[in-house]
């Protein structure tokens, strides 16, 4: 008798669950709507958005940096840093999925690596939906690879011992939230991890970033980038002149939508470097020094 | 025993009187009814039919194919394999429903078939529906002479000729192979026209009914099957200075352009699901619209409903214009309403 009554009393808790679950599939199927355009690129200054490219579209990408504004190194002796560049990337991007993109990209490298081919592979897990899914989520790996010529100095990172010494990679976690119409959030949290090091770095650097938009138009908005790097190495390493050697990458500009899939940054960053295996262990300007720079990106996509 | 063959007397008399009558009583049973295809009709009164009918003989050729094509943009090839997406830009159903958009189809009434296809769930398009296409008699008419010139001049009379003229100029995508076509033709002939569709009284389908039974009057018949529908999509241009002056003496309705921008604006630039530029529901949105609205660039409302947007270099999407036939000057002004007080 008693196995009687906890077996209809399991049946009841069944009965609930599959019924809850039903109801829950059918209300999220009736409520839920897309939230497009969290951001506007596939990028915020440098971080990666959770945006993906859609399916069988390409974007060429050209992003540069121009050398710094202000400090030792800028100045009217450079034309406030226009006259040098910091670093340049020139890449093709493709979306397989809607929610699937890989890409290829060359940049001139602003850390001790130098002329890399870098790979790319993004993977948007979940998009916001409203009534369903309060943000997006996407995966990313990125992959470099150094084509310096090897330098004859052992110690050096450019003195590559083996061929792996020539790649870093990173790995990231992006959660993005269209909070309104205006405004979007996102966090990040990542790993790069470096085959070789200096003496005393970490090879595996963890950092945490966030990325603000703030749309004052349809089309023209401000944005935000920020990267903290968690490394001792970083905290206490200090330059010749005794501030800190590296800093975290920071950067704020302003993005135009000009029509027909064409989006324009414009920004101004103490990084240097364009990519995630440069820019997240190997920026070193500071902003207080004057270490910022003059940025832009120019993507353009193509249906194919 | 005399009973007995009384009763079988009557009972044979009876049965006699019962097989005479069913040979004299006429057959009340209707020749016709609403599910019957109009060309079916057509050719029962002797009607000479335009040559649309799909070659089924070429390889590979069905509707099932033609229906992934027209809402795909792609399909199996008869050989196996996927063929090459016809354009990367757009499908047919990007600017064609494939059901019956008009409730009269005497008429192309814009804002008839705006409270038709809302009622329906439809989108609201430039283009003319494919439903009931086989039926018509002539594209591409009217000002798609000014927008394709000499290339309509094939079309106009040649179903296959206007869907290739659809697939190259107005999809901006590669030319069909012959099964292409003719699977697109077979599908066509699967959302022909119904007798139904036609909404006539008692009174026609009567006439109707007697002219297919009784073989008589079949030309009156013909002409009166042919007058309930349109044989051709009528399509003229307005220029956007027209509109831009017709605002001075057309009111706008805001909750008629609210239909408009949902129906119609939304189907392309909604998730950007043919368009770069996104639209939404947001603020945002109609500030933009409205902002432009008096400029001459190619957000102006004005501007892209009555010139349509051209392909930019390197790219050749584009955004096609509306006829006043399927945007009347009221409903514009409709929808320009709408979004003035959405962006107030």
């Amino acid at each position: 008798m008693l196995d009687r009554r906890r077996l209809s009393r399991k049946l009841r808790l069944v009965k609930r669950i599959i019924l809850f679950v039903f109801l829950l599939v059918i209300s999220s199927q009736l409520s839920s709507q897309v939230v497009y355009q969290t951001f506007k690129d596939t990028r915020v200054i440098n971080s990666h958005s959770v945006e993906t490219l859609p399916k069988r579209h390409l974007d060429f990408r050209i992003a540069h940096r121009f050398g710094d504004i202000a400090g030792e190194a800028g100045g009217w002796p450079t034309f406030y840093g226009l006259e040098t560049a910091a670093d340049v990337l020139i890449g093709f991007e493709y979306g397989i999925t809607d929610n699937l993109m890989i890409g290829i990209s060359r940049t001139k490298g602003a850390g001790p690596l130098n002329q890399n081919i870098n790979s790319l592979i993004k993977y948007r897990v979940m998009t916001q939906e409203k009534g369903r899914n309060p943000f997006s989520l996407a995966l990313v790996g990125v992959g470099s690879y150094s084509t310096m010529s090897a330098c004859g100095t052992p110690g050096l990172l450019c003195f590559f011992a083996k061929r792996a010494h020539r790649i870093s990679y990173n790995a990231q976690v992006l959660a993005a939230s269209k909070i309104n119409q205006r405004l979007a959030l996102q966090f990040s949290l990542g790993l790069t991890y470096r085959n070789n090091v200096e003496f005393q770095d970490q090879n595996d650097l963890p950092n945490a970033g966030i990325v603000v938009k703030y749309q004052f138009t349809k089309v023209f908005g401000i944005i935000i980038d920020a990267t903290y790097v968690f490394s001792e190495f970083r905290r206490e390493t200090l330059a010749a002149d005794g501030t800190r050697e590296f800093s975290n990458p920071l950067g704020i500009g302003f993005e135009w939508e000009t029509g027909g899939g064409h989006v324009f940054q414009i920004n101004l960053t103490n990084s240097k470097g364009l990519i995630e295996t440069d820019y997240i262990p190997y920026t070193t300007s500071s902003w207080t020094d004057g270490g910022f720079r003059l940025g832009f990106t120019i993507s353009r996509q193509f249906k194919l | 025993m005399i009973l007995r063959y009384k009763i079988l007397g009557v009972s044979f008399i009876a049965l006699c009187f019962i097989i005479f009558a069913s040979l004299i009583v006429p057959d009340y049973s209707p020749a016709i009814d609403e599910t019957d295809r109009v060309f079916k009709v057509l050719q029962s009164l002797g009607d000479e039919q335009v040559d649309h009918f799909p070659n089924t003989e070429i390889f590979g050729v069905s509707a099932k194919r033609g229906k992934q094509l027209i809402e795909e943009g792609f399909s199996t090839k008869p050989g196996g394999g996927k063929t090459k997406k016809q354009s990367k830009h757009f499908v047919c159903t990007s600017c064609h429903n494939m059901e019956k958009e008009d409730p009269d189809l005497r008429f192309a009434d814009p804002q008839a078939r705006l409270d038709y296809t809302d009622a329906q769930g439809l989108p609201f398009l430039q283009g003319t529906s494919m439903y009931g296409a086989v039926n018509r008699e002539k594209f591409y008419n009217g000002d798609y002479y000014k927008k394709y010139g000499d290339l309509v001049l094939a079309a106009r009379n040649d179903i296959r000729e206007a869907i290739q003229l659809c697939a190259v100029e107005c999809a901006q995508g590669r030319r069909l192979k012959d099964w292409e076509v003719e699977s697109i033709l077979a599908y066509l002939w699967t959302i022909d026209l119904k007798v139904g569709d036609l909404n006539m009284d008692a009174e026609q389908m009567s006439f109707l009914d007697r002219s297919l039974k009784n073989n008589t009057l079949k030309d009156s018949a013909i002409a009166l099957v042919k007058s309930r529908y349109l044989n051709y999509s009528p399509a003229h241009f307005v220029s956007a200075e027209e509109s831009r002056n017709a605002a001075a003496e057309i009111k706008g309705v805001p909750e008629n352009g609210k239909k408009v921008y949902d129906n119609s604006c939304l189907h392309c630039h909604e998730g950007q699901r043919y368009s770069y530029f996104l639209l939404d529901d947001t603020d945002m949105s109609f500030k933009y619209l409205k902002k432009r609205e008096g400029s001459y660039t190619d957000h102006s409302i004005y501007q892209a409903s009555r010139y349509g947007i051209e392909s930019v270099s390197g790219r050749r999407s584009y955004m096609p214009q509306y006829p006043v036939e399927k945007l009347s000057e009221q409903q514009l002004q409709d929808l320009i309403a709408y979004v003035n007080m959405r962006a107030d």
